[in-house]
């Protein structure tokens, strides 16, 4: 009687397939995954919007539009982590089969559009903190990194003190320097949100507050492909308006919510009647009377929408046009968008990753997903809390605490989403200059203790900082700065032992130089015959 | 004494008395009337790393002479940079492959290596070629990037550092292999055997804060000596050390030297050093606290030395 079903397990099994290489991205403190692996975040919409990445936008319309919101289902680690949590929130409900019951909610259409519309108004001119916090990608990123990748390294630390008693260093301790108390409340936030949003009401999250899931809906209520009940065969038993965690399939007049719909296929899965289908159905074809009852949900609201026609195919395409028309505005506008910001400049500003290029730039295209701050090996970046203002919060910043950065290293830029982070070459790193070391002679040891240190130099791998006779009849020498080699690593302000003002401290640049590298000196060919003692 | 004791000490006695006479007896053979004495300190130059350890440790009575069956051995390299081999900012991956495999030869239980590294430690190990030649050897390379790998100890003889948190693979070793590369140094001037020391310590930062110098000369007078200090100066770092820029900074001198003396074995290397840059002995101020300090002698005069040329 009821045809084999294979889009949920297809959906299923996608969604592990995206969704498992991520977390392990996220939580892999050893870097131990190819970095390669973050190609699949190249697929997140907000990185993509903020990282002008309009090809990736356009791959994402046409597969919303062919397909409806398979993104929120597959794709999004949000959306796929939500399911999870639903599912981890049925077991041991034996009396339910292990899954839980939805009923058709009104769509809170007024919500949804008027925040969407508050979040890309203010995008446009140039605050994107709003967008950031509400981001699914990023919020799951913050999740994985702060809170899940603590836990694997404690586990870790269990295990490699167990294999260390027989001499086994495979697994090695760990200390996370760079979790956060920012990071914490961040990714404590957004997991709680998570949760609670999920137990309560399956995909809420997604149908209001999310505005990749609001942006997408405007899409997918024209999709080609969608749900529908054949009428004929329905028998009204509510079994899929219980499995929605979308709250989209109305019963009662058969209709279903094409723009809540995350194509989860849950629906399909629980009809005994075979009466609920995914298939091809243009809103554009009217065949049936069907689309007249799913037609008038609310999407006058959005101030990115042109005006109401009547014409659905005409709205269809005026919105499409809009849309499309709108991204890249927004990323452009966010690029060009100083004047909107009021120049409150901080006294100190944070030091931003190579690659970065400028703060300014930086702030707008970071979506603070943290991943960087996972994979750097150095830990040098940390999660921001709100010392440098509420723009930069939650993005990651250099601090010279304990390490510095490594000159031979370009791993932020290279698992960046969306190029926030962007060094086409490592000699691109190690000729740019995201600070300059300022040395204090007043505090250093040389100066106080009149004995030899020499720290800042030793690691300081261009050299900027080098010794020089301290003073005549001495045989102390004392550090120098040549701000035109500087890169501003850290190396110096790491190591110095001065407490607790540092003698020698990163100024950062709030939009990075270009430097030389050390000049080539030649390889002199030394012969040594004699033993020299 | 028991007389048990007594007749055990008087076999042990009359068996080594036999011995020294069948030693007189070969070299009177010989017809060499200079019995040769095993030598305080041995400098090797113009040879491979390999081949130069081989002959240094054949000179100095074989290494089963300093590393006894069932030892639990440690050898620490520098291994401080992320740097490849030919930029000499670490101790020749060969070289260190070369010495654990002697001491695993001899009896060795177990062999140790580690170093508390400034760059990345991951990075240091790999990119320096010796966590792979420590491995194809059969050393156990450990970690030492966190506090707990470390343990507290007392320096006694020491001026200004009394204690020092010092890895416990070192702690519990039964001896250890001082394994330094010969480099400038921008704090201490010199790098080599004495200032080696330092990636033995978790806390540097009290070094450079309380006289580097004296700090360097006091973590030396550590109850637990190494039995050798085997100084690679294959490829020496005569400037911008200790991490070096580029290979302008590196010397290609092809000598080792090799000492269980370390006041001995810097001062040579120093001399080694000055023949390529300039360094006066005064200005490496670790060496002449660490000889106030019963270190040793910078008079290598007062030592036997056995100089190879290969």
């Amino acid at each position: 009687m009821k045809q084999a079903n294979y889009l949920k397990g297809l959906r299923v099994l996608l969604a592990i397939l995206f969704f498992i290489p991520i977390l392990f991205f996220f939580v892999d403190f050893r870097v131990l995954m190819p970095v390669s692996v973050h190609s699949l975040l190249h697929l997140q919409i907000v990185p993509a919007i903020l990282g002008g990445m309009l090809g990736i936008l356009l791959l994402q319309f046409i597969l919303v539009l062919v397909f409806g919101r398979i993104y929120c289902s597959v794709i999004c680690p949000a959306g796929v982590f939500q399911d999870i949590i639903n599912r981890l929130f049925c077991i041991g409900k034996k009396k339910k089969k292990g899954s839980r019951r939805f009923a058709y909610r009104k769509p809170m259409n007024y919500l949804r559009y008027i925040l969407f519309g508050l979040i890309a108004a203010l995008a446009v001119f140039g605050f994107i903190e709003l967008l950031l916090a509400l981001d699914p990608y990023s919020n799951f990123g913050r999740i994985a990194s702060n809170l899940f990748r603590p836990t694997v390294v404690w586990i870790n630390n269990i295990l490699a003190g167990l294999l260390a008693k027989v001499d086994n260093y495979t697994l090695f301790h760990v200390s996370l320097t760079t979790a956060t108390t920012a990071g914490l409340i961040g990714g404590g936030i957004a997991l709680a949100v998570f949760i609670v949003m999920t137990i309560m009401r399956g995909r809420l999250f997604c149908n209001t507050l999310c505005p990749v899931g609001a942006l997408l809906s405007l899409v997918s209520r024209y999709s080609l492909f969608r749900i529908s009940i054949d009428r004929e065969k329905c028998i009204s038993c509510k079994l899929c308006e219980q499995s929605c965690k979308a709250e989209a399939i109305n019963v009662k007049d058969l209709s279903i919510d094409n723009s809540r719909c995350v194509d989860c296929f849950n629906c399909v899965s629980s009809c005994k009647k075979d009466s609920i289908h995914y298939r091809f159905k243009p809103v554009f074809k009217k065949e049936t009377e069907d689309i007249k009852k799913e037609a008038p949900i609310a999407d006058t609201l959005t101030p990115n929408k042109p005006a109401v026609s009547s014409n659905t195919r005409r709205r269809f395409l005026a919105t499409g046009a809009t849309i499309a028309a709108t991204l890249p505005a927004v990323s452009a506008a966010a690029r060009s968008r100083n004047r909107f910001r009021g120049s409150k400049e901080k006294d100190v500003n944070p030091v931003t990753p190579p690659g970065s290029i400028s703060l300014e730039r930086f702030k707008d295209k970071c979506t603070g997903c943290h991943l960087c701050v996972v994979h750097c090996p150095s830990q040098v970046l940390y999660p921001t809390g709100l010392q440098f203002g509420l723009g930069y919060a939650l993005k990651p910043h250099m601090a010279y605490i304990d390490s510095y950065c490594n000159y031979e290293c370009t791993v932020c830029a290279d698992v960046c989403p969306n190029q926030a982070i962007k060094l086409t070459s490592l000699d691109d790193k190690k000729t740019t200059q995201v600070g300059i070391a300022e040395f204090f002679l007043e505090r250093c040891i040389v100066e106080t203790e009149n004995t030899d240190c020499g720290a800042c130099s030793e690691h300081c791998p261009t050299q900027a900082v080098h010794m020089e006779l301290y003073k005549e009849g001495s045989t102390l020498t004392v550090p120098v700065v040549e701000p035109e080699l500087c890169v501003g690593c850290g190396g110096c302000e790491s190591i110095c032992p001065v407490r607790p003002d540092r003698a020698i401290i990163i100024k950062s640049n709030v939009v990075h130089q270009r430097v030389e590298k050390p000049a080539e000196e030649e390889v002199l060919d030394i012969e040594v015959d004699d033993f020299g003692f | 004494m028991k007389r048990r004791d007594f007749i055990k000490t008087g076999v042990a006695a009359g068996a080594a008395l036999t011995l020294n006479f069948d030693g007189l007896q070969a070299a009177l053979k010989s017809n060499n009337m200079v019995v040769e004495q095993v030598p305080d300190m041995v400098a090797v130059m113009g040879g491979e790393p390999e081949a130069m350890l081989d002959k240094a440790l054949e000179e100095l009575g074989g290494i089963g002479k300093f590393i006894k069956k069932g030892q639990k051995v440690v050898i620490k390299p520098n291994i401080g940079w992320d740097r490849k081999p030919e930029l000499a900012a670490n101790t020749n991956p060969g070289l260190v492959k070369a010495l654990i495999k002697k001491c695993l030869d001899a009896g060795a239980e177990k062999v140790t290596v580690f170093d508390q590294t400034c760059d990345n430690w991951q990075r240091c190990y790999d990119n320096s070629g010796i966590a792979a030649a420590a491995k194809e050897a059969g050393a156990i390379v450990m970690p030492a990037n966190e506090e707990k790998y470390f343990r507290e100890v007392t320096i006694p003889n020491g001026v200004i550092l009394k204690k020092a948190k010092i890895h416990e693979a070192l702690v519990e070793a039964d001896a250890w292999i001082n394994m330094p590369i010969l480099k400038n140094h921008g704090g201490a001037k010199l790098s080599c055997a004495m200032k080696n020391y330092m990636g033995i310590v978790w806390d540097r930062r009290f070094f450079h804060s309380n006289d580097l110098q004296q700090c360097i000369a006091d973590i030396c007078t550590w109850e637990k000596k190494p039995v050798l200090n085997i100084v690679d100066a294959y490829r020496i770092m005569h400037q911008n050390g200790p991490q070096g820029k580029s290979a302008a900074d590196v010397a290609t001198i092809k000598s080792l030297i090799a000492s269980p003396n370390i006041i001995a074995v810097d001062t040579a290397a120093l001399g080694m050093f000055n023949q390529v840059k300039k360094l006066d002995i005064a200005a490496v101020t670790h060496l002449g606290k660490g000889e106030s300090l019963n270190l040793g002698s910078t008079d290598l005069k007062k030592i036997n030395i056995k100089r190879v040329r290969m």
